[in-house]
């Protein structure tokens, strides 16, 4: 039996699946031949990985939890009417509302206080001439004196 | 509680029949999930989500098969609706280890003996042998975990699967021939 029908053997050869005389044979290859061995020691220690792993510890808290769980879901299952009333008609006019009342509140900010009388005329009649001294004392009134 | 009990007592929304259930199975659910899914805390996300379904579907449980037989199956399907809808979950792999880290799994390897070192091998190995079993076609994937994680008989298998006998025995046969193949790949290139 050469190295590549033994590589195809092996991992019978390891878990007891072939008869009696073939097992022998791969067995005296493997004393012969130092890279089937290795080969066949590295996959005996792999599929010995599956014997760790079995039977992991599960969680003592595993009941509490599913029960947990299961209460949940029984609370989301009643619980669509009244969210999706919330989420799909009270909460966009809520929205709209504080929206709208933005709106209006910065309108309102931006008009400008309004008195008895025009601003225009406010200004003209009783700030510029003391903003514009120009207008006041004109420049050929300065130059005469 | 025998299980005739258990089934009558969950048809009638009995948490004590339902309790029961559960502690008497839930190893056995838990273990299925994690062999196909390798990782403790989803397997027992799943593991919940199948006592869930029994509880709800307990109806539809036909006496002629066994309550374990029923669970493994449930965990099995189970099991790949979370596989498919965690695609994206990255596994590491051996081959996106640095050289540097290689190197040094090379020397651990090499001191062997029952150190830290030799966990971290056992970690490597596993990482090797879940990308194996992974990559195995799903039929072969699951007569294989349910035989080497749960220690099923082929008949108990073939029940669980609806397959006859010879059929899984030729998936179990066929599952460790690729095992072994890729794990000749990964001797070669010195994985470990």
């Amino acid at each position: 039996m050469n190295c590549r029908n033994i590589h195809k053997r092996l991992v019978f050869f390891l878990e007891g699946d072939i008869p009696e005389p073939e097992a022998e044979e791969i067995a005296k290859h493997l004393v012969q031949c130092p890279t089937c061995a290795a080969f066949a020691e590295d996959l005996k220690k792999t599929l010995q990985i599956v014997q760790l792993e079995k039977l992991p510890a599960v969680n003592p808290f595993f009941y509490t939890r599913l029960k947990a769980r299961m209460q949940k879901e029984a609370e989301g299952v009643v619980q669509p009417a009244g969210f999706q009333l919330w989420g799909k008609v009270l909460q966009p006019a809520l929205f709209s509302m504080l929206l709208l009342i933005g709106i209006y509140t910065g309108i309102k900010i931006g008009q400008p206080v309004s008195g008895g009388e025009s601003t225009i005329d406010y200004a003209a009649q009783e700030l510029i001439p003391y903003l514009n001294e120009m207008e006041a004392e004109p420049l050929e009134a300065f130059l005469m004196e | 509680m025998n299980e005739t009990e258990i089934i009558a007592g969950l048809k009638q929304g009995n948490e004590a029949a339902f309790k029961e259930l559960v502690d008497s199975h839930r190893q056995i659910v838990v273990n299925t999930c994690f062999g196909l899914l390798h990782n403790i805390s989803d397997a027992e996300d799943v593991a919940q989500e199948v006592f869930i379904e029994v509880f709800r579907s307990v109806d539809k449980f036909r006496a002629d098969s066994k309550i374990s037989t029923w669970l493994y199956r449930i965990a099995v399907n189970r099991s790949f609706n979370f596989i498919r809808d965690n695609k994206k979950r990255k596994f590491h792999s051996y081959n996106e280890l640095s050289e540097s880290k290689k190197e040094l799994l090379n020397q651990q390897v090499q001191e062997g003996a029952d150190t830290p070192e030799s966990d971290m091998e056992n970690n490597q190995r596993k990482i090797i042998l879940h990308e194996a079993v992974d990559a195995l076609p799903q039929n072969q994937r699951v007569a294989f975990t349910l035989n080497k994680y749960e220690d099923l008989s082929y008949k108990e298998i073939s029940d669980v699967m609806n397959l006859s006998v010879s059929s899984v025995e030729s998936l179990i046969h066929r599952a460790k021939k690729n095992l072994q193949k890729k794990l000749y790949h990964c001797f070669k290139k010195k994985c470990i």
